[in-house]
């Protein structure tokens, strides 16, 4: 890109009655190429996208997507009352610091998308009523703690898309009324104890995309933060009370970490906090302990090691809705009969290996419930007795010899594959409504989809290399008269149902 | 060049979805008209949208914040409705206890 | 199969619908609503596409894997999100990716949700995606095509 100067001093339209003294427009008429409209008592200029190698004679507030690598510092001379700035998406290599001294009114400036390296203290001195500052995908490679220190009524910044590596103390130190700040996608690897101290106000913190192998201790200083993210780093642990400091923490996001190790009392005292998702920590053998965080509603523990569940879970848990222990050690189910808004309980891959009256009784609003891989042998002839609207069942590849099928009436969804030893027939008027059926043996199909049947295109054999027009071929199926039920493994040629 | 029904700025355009890929820097804007939707490039997201950049696509998303016109981010507004008071990037009819609006603005302050 | 009747708004209402066909990618069922186009794009965890107010179906136009087009998120979880905003049902158009039939089916297959999704291709997609990039409004009408059984009996 060419070293563009700019030449003229800038003329604008700002936030003055229209028709008074000094209306901002002095020469009148559009810059060539602009778009002009009204807005209220201002008028928008727009020179995005035109090109532009150098600044028009008179100013648009709005210079994206232009060539611009240099602002002359009286570019925005007269323009006392300018209120946003927006200059991203140029080839800025340095703020235009003199071109800023008398912008006492500023509120939004936008430098993201340039090639801003560093910003020299006192560069930001006359913004003062700055509140909203992009300076995201840049060059910058430290945080610019002096020229950031001196924007008293800062409320948002985005730091994100940089080459920032390290956090020192008392870097925002001065922030008190900083709500928002992004710093992701950068390398941070490392935060001074004291990093984040003095940000009072601080309710948004995005530290994702990072090298952070620590987990962030310096957030104990945020006692506003409401959400917090440190998804996609490389953190191996998360320390006992490790949010003792962030009472009013609502979403935490962590995912893609290799997390192991999290300290028991990890979560304790997040009574904010509406979802929990931890996957992988292979190292966690308990459940944790979740007193105080009585507002949540999706708890995901999904491969740890957890053996058993505490019989207290929806005593801590009274508003949960979805519940995923998948993939975990467990052999002996507590009651759930308290976690009353429970619409969805995910516990297969486990060792389960019997179902009490008492473990699912009276959940109202329980609607899929999945046990499929464990090793169920017995399920007490009430266990699902009193589950109105339970719709989906899988006990997929258990050791049952038989289902009690009290209660399971509204079934839409049943799966009783794997359970070789299940070879009673189901029969047809105790699941009224099922559509999809997965069972042990082809001929407990037969009740629900009927003996003369064709090829099953959800098991039609594979058949490989062939063209998408064979294969929408192959997804043909006849139609036939009884209720649509896809049943599987299907009647046939080789299963008939004739005997029966 | 690039085919009719595809901005300026567009990378990789489509007959029936608009643009597929902005170049860099631009952010992608997937805009409704009636039943099509196709994406179109911007320097930056129009009023009621906000950028949010990744190293493989910048989006324009919507600003879902209550009596908000304007966002920085899903959670902070930069521009309430008329008449309304804002406070910590959040939209009031009134300034929150302890705050008031500091002469003739619509910003509370402590 | 799927029959797919679309009745463009600006026709007389004497005129009879197209006929067109698609196939099922899993359940099979019935589905009627306004035909609404969804970018690819916009079936992401990151973008919030507006719910839809009136009942719609969405169609998707697949580009060949060969433009790169960013997955961001499984078909399956595509359609799946798609109905979550309200969609009745969500039509694919897979003539220039034959493997997302596939990818589809066994998603589907697996997935136990009730999902209606139906794949459309060539001629048929050609007629659905011309109404789109004209923006005719349309109603579509998903039925299951009745057949007799294709194969011999086993005597």
């Amino acid at each position: 890109m060419p070293q563009t100067w700019l030449l003229f001093p800038l003329l604008l339209a700002v936030a003055a009655p229209r028709g008074a003294q000094g209306s901002g427009l002095r020469h009148g008429g559009c810059p060539s190429g602009c778009r002009c409209e009204e807005d209220g008592a201002r008028v928008r200029v727009d020179c995005s996208d035109l090109g532009l190698t150098a600044l028009p004679a008179n100013l648009s507030v709005r210079l994206a997507g232009n060539g611009l690598s240099h602002i002359h510092t009286g570019a925005f001379s007269g323009l006392e009352g300018l209120r946003v700035l927006m200059l991203q998406n140029n080839q800025l290599q340095q703020i235009p610091c003199e071109a800023l001294q008398n912008l006492r009114n500023l509120q939004s400036f936008r430098l993201d998308a340039n090639r801003i390296h560093s910003i020299p203290p006192g560069c930001f001195h006359s913004l003062v009523s700055l509140r909203h500052l992009w300076l995201d995908d840049n060059a910058l490679t430290e945080v610019p703690i002096q020229a950031l220190g001196e924007l008293s009524s800062l409320q948002a910044v985005t730091l994100a898309l940089n080459k920032i590596c390290h956090i020192p103390d008392h870097a925002f130190a001065t922030l008190s009324s900083l709500v928002v700040l992004h710093l992701h996608h950068n390398n941070i690897h490392s935060l001074g104890e004291k990093a984040f101290d003095g940000l009072w106000s601080l309710e948004t913190l995005d530290l994702s995309y990072n090298n952070l192998v620590e987990f962030p201790v310096p957030i104990k200083a945020l006692t506003n933060l409401k959400e917090l993210g440190f998804h996609s780093n490389s953190i191996r642990s998360i320390p006992e009370k490790a949010f003792v400091g962030n009472p009013l923490l609502q979403m935490i996001f962590f995912y893609d970490n290799p997390i192991q190790i999290v300290g028991k009392s990890a979560f304790q005292h997040l009574p904010e906090l509406r979802m929990l998702s931890l996957n992988g920590a292979a190292e966690v053998l308990e459940f944790p302990d979740l007193t105080g965080t009585k507002s949540l509603e999706s708890l995901t523990i999904t491969e740890a090691r957890i053996s058993s569940l505490p019989g207290s879970l929806c005593d801590q848990l009274p508003k949960l809705q979805a519940l995923d222990l998948s993939y975990n050690l467990i052999q002996h189910l507590p009651s759930f009969s308290r976690c009353r808004t429970i619409q969805k309980i995910d516990l297969h891959h486990n060792a389960i290996q019997e179902v009490r009256a008492g473990t699912f009784q009276g959940l109202m609003e329980l609607r899929a419930l999945d046990l499929s891989w464990n090793r169920v042998q017995s399920v007490e002839p009430h266990a699902f007795a009193d589950l109105p609207v339970l719709s989906k069942l899988d006990l997929s590849s258990n050791l049952l010899s038989s289902l009690p099928a009290a209660g399971l009436r509204g079934l839409t969804h049943l799966k009783l594959a794997g359970n070789d030893g299940l070879r009673e027939l189901i029969s047809a008027e105790d699941f009224p409504k099922l559509r999809v059926m997965e069972m042990p043996y082809a001929f407990q199909c037969c009740a629900f989809v009927g003996c003369e049947r064709s090829q099953d295109p959800w098991y039609a054999e594979e058949s490989e290399g062939h063209d998408l027009e064979d294969l929408l071929l192959e997804l043909e199926e006849d139609f036939t008269s009884k209720q649509s039920v896809q049943c599987s493994p299907a009647p046939g040629p080789f299963r008939p149902c004739y005997h029966l | 060049e690039v085919p009719p029904s595809c901005t300026r700025g567009c990378e990789l355009c489509s007959e029936y979805n608009g643009c597929l890929k902005c170049m860099p820097k631009l952010f992608i804007l997937l805009e409704r008209n009636d039943i099509r939707q196709i994406g179109v490039c911007l320097a930056s997201c129009p009023v009621g949208y906000f950028g949010v950049r990744n190293p493989d696509m910048n989006k324009c998303n919507k600003c879902r914040i209550e009596n908000c016109e304007d966002c920085f981010s899903r959670n902070f507004c930069t521009k309430c409705k008329e008449g309304l008071y804002s406070h910590k990037g959040r939209c009031y009819p009134s300034c929150p206890e302890g705050f008031s609006a500091t002469n003739g603005t619509t910003e509370c302050t402590s | 199969k799927a029959l797919i009747k679309v009745t463009p708004l600006r026709q007389e209402p004497t005129g009879k619908p197209i006929t067109l066909e698609g196939v099922f990618a899993g359940m099979k069922g019935h589905a009627e609503g306004r035909l609404m186009q969804s970018h690819p794009l916009s079936l992401c965890n990151t973008s919030e596409d507006e719910r839809q107010e009136n009942i719609f179906i969405s169609i998707v136009k697949l580009e060949s894997p060969e433009r790169q087009v960013p997955q961001c998120l499984p078909l399956l979880e595509k359609a799946r999100l798609a109905m979550k905003r309200g969609a009745q049902a969500v039509i694919f158009d897979v003539t220039d990716d034959a493997s997302a039939a596939v990818e589809l089916r066994e998603s589907l297959l697996n997935s136990g949700d009730y999902l209606l999704v139906v794949l459309v291709q060539a001629k048929d997609a050609e007629v659905l995606m011309g109404l789109v990039n004209r923006n005719e409004e349309a109603t579509v009408r998903i039925e299951t095509m009745s057949e007799t059984p294709k194969w011999a009996h086993y005597d």
